[in-house]
């Protein structure tokens, strides 16, 4: 029986967070879903917290030398001042490269944001399971057209590649379909997951990758 | 600087062996075979375009790049070019008729050890052994193996495997049907991601490390020993936690409240291990 109430336990959330020992803390938590939700995506943002400096840290200078120097082979910078040049197409244009150029900023753009906020989303929303299964099907919905569009004109690019590295293209893009339905379906039965959100999120972003090589490698053929 | 154009001969023939992680390939008829020699100054720079054959890069004492490349066919052309200190080569196609067969050219490499590079492969192999500058790499189905290399590596390939041996340096990799091995590794930033693939983690856990491991249906192994010191986290979707590793409660772990989940230290918990699965097996096992 948990003798701390709710009041009581977001008192000293911050050092039960901190591993301090609260007492109470522990038996309310495996009581109360609510704070041991909350408990459990302020420890995830603390730990993302620790992590970032490492997660942000800068590139090696050598990476910029080796971005600095694309740039330059690419003919888009001369001596590190960029140059005003025709546009050319590289993988993030050709992946949606049926989208006229003005609309296609933002239609990528807006696609990722409503993503990034309904997939990944605020850590923790009070559990409404049908507002969270309406938000992720509309925003699904927008991915997938977005991505069914790219994956026909990446289609066309196939052809350019050998007969085996084609099938292997196709064989995996396959696989993401399908990771995308598994994780569809798991997002539908607990929308409120987080991790079931994360990993749709993934095989989106998986597609999208592997859509984008297609079509720049074809490019450059 | 200079650039010197060694030699150029018909029809010999080439086994490629290869040390340690690498590949021992069929013997195909060349039609060419070209030796180049640049010399480059600290830090240089190497890309490599290639659709499709065996790139071997080795590091050297020699501040040069050396290029040998063997083509199978007189419709590519092998390009080695030098811009300032980058290396620039590329196999593309002169004719029209190039079939996909025709495209196929290895190279054998040799670089300083302070080089920078950057390949794309779409099949066949690369292997890098000794290298210590940043890498990346792009395949589609050709396999990737490194040894003792030391920079930040970038690798990403569609079902080409990814095998790391004594590596250190911070590592990311991602695949999607490609299985990835990292074995006796050194990193404490690794980040390892693959679909159908499996993933065998077996390295030091370095203090204040972090290693993030994700698969949706593949296998995932994490090897550890008693001694070793992580935070772990472990959790499949919709599959199943298997666990040696006798865990105190972990500061910081909370268990998800969905799936197979399990959280604890062993012993101080100094490195951060995060194990996520879909619907795949993770293995906590002790080393044999």
């Amino acid at each position: 029986m948990s003798t701390m109430n709710c009041t009581d336990f977001l008192n000293h959330i911050d050092e039960w967070i901190e591993g301090q020992e609260v007492p109470g803390a522990r038996d309310h938590s495996r009581t109360c879903a609510q704070c041991r939700g909350l408990a459990e995506d302020l420890g995830t943002i603390r730990l993302a917290a620790v992590t970032l400096p490492e997660a942000d840290a800068d590139p090696s200078p050598h990476i910029w030398t080796a971005v600095r120097s694309q740039l330059e082979q690419e003919g888009l910078i001369r001596n590190g001042v960029a140059l005003q040049l025709p546009h050319r197409a590289g993988w993030f244009d050709s992946i949606f490269s049926f989208v006229p150029r003005p609309a296609f900023a933002a239609a990528y753009v807006g696609a990722l944001v409503i993503a990034g906020f309904v997939l990944s989303g605020p850590v923790h929303m009070p559990t409404d399971q049908d507002r969270w299964r309406e938000r992720t099907q509309r925003t699904s919905a927008e991915l997938n057209a977005q991505l069914e569009a790219a994956e026909k004109t990446a289609m066309a690019s196939l052809t350019t590649f050998s007969p085996d590295v084609t099938a292997d293209l196709r064989q995996n893009l396959s696989i993401v379909d399908n990771d995308i339905a598994l994780c569809e379906k798991s997002v539908q039965e607990s929308p409120e997951s987080e991790i079931a959100r994360d990993y749709l999120y993934n095989a989106y972003q998986q597609k999208a990758n592997l859509l984008a090589q297609i079509s720049e490698r074809g490019e450059g053929r | 600087m200079s650039t010197n154009s060694v030699s150029s001969h018909s029809k010999s023939k080439a086994a490629l062996l290869v040390p340690g992680l690498l590949a021992l390939t069929a013997a195909p008829v060349w039609a060419r075979h070209i030796e180049k020699h640049f010399k480059v100054d600290a830090h240089p720079i190497v890309t490599i375009h290639n659709p499709n054959g065996v790139i071997t890069i080795k590091a050297w004492t020699k501040q040069e790049v050396m290029v040998m490349s063997d083509q199978s066919s007189d419709a590519i052309e092998v390009e080695a070019d030098q811009a300032n200190n980058r290396v620039d080569i590329t196999t593309h196609a002169i004719s029209d008729t190039a079939s996909p067969d025709d495209m196929r050219a290895d190279y054998q490499v040799n670089v300083p050890e302070d080089a920078d590079l950057q390949i794309h492969d779409d099949s066949g192999a690369v292997n890098v052994a000794n290298v210590l500058g940043d890498m990346n790499v792009e395949t589609i189905a050709a396999g990737v193996g490194m040894a003792d290399t030391a920079g930040y590596t970038t690798v990403s390939t569609v079902n080409g495997s990814f095998q790391c041996l004594r590596c250190s340096g911070r590592i990311e990799v991602r695949s999607i049907s490609g299985n990835i091995r990292l074995e006796d590794l050194r990193s404490s930033d690794v980040l390892a991601q693959t679909s159908t693939g499996n993933i065998v983690f077996n390295g030091q856990y370095l203090p204040n490390g972090s290693y993030r491991l994700k698969d949706y249906s593949g296998v995932v192994e994490v090897r550890f020993s008693p001694a070793d010191s992580f935070d772990l986290s472990a959790t499949s979707l919709k599959g199943k936690v298997n666990n040696q590793a006798k865990l105190e409660p972990s500061h910081h772990g909370f268990l998800p409240r969905i799936g197979d989940s399990l959280v604890g230290a062993l012993n101080a918990g100094r490195a951060r291990v995060e194990v996520t699965s879909f619907n795949g097996t993770i293995n906590i096992l002790k080393r044999n």
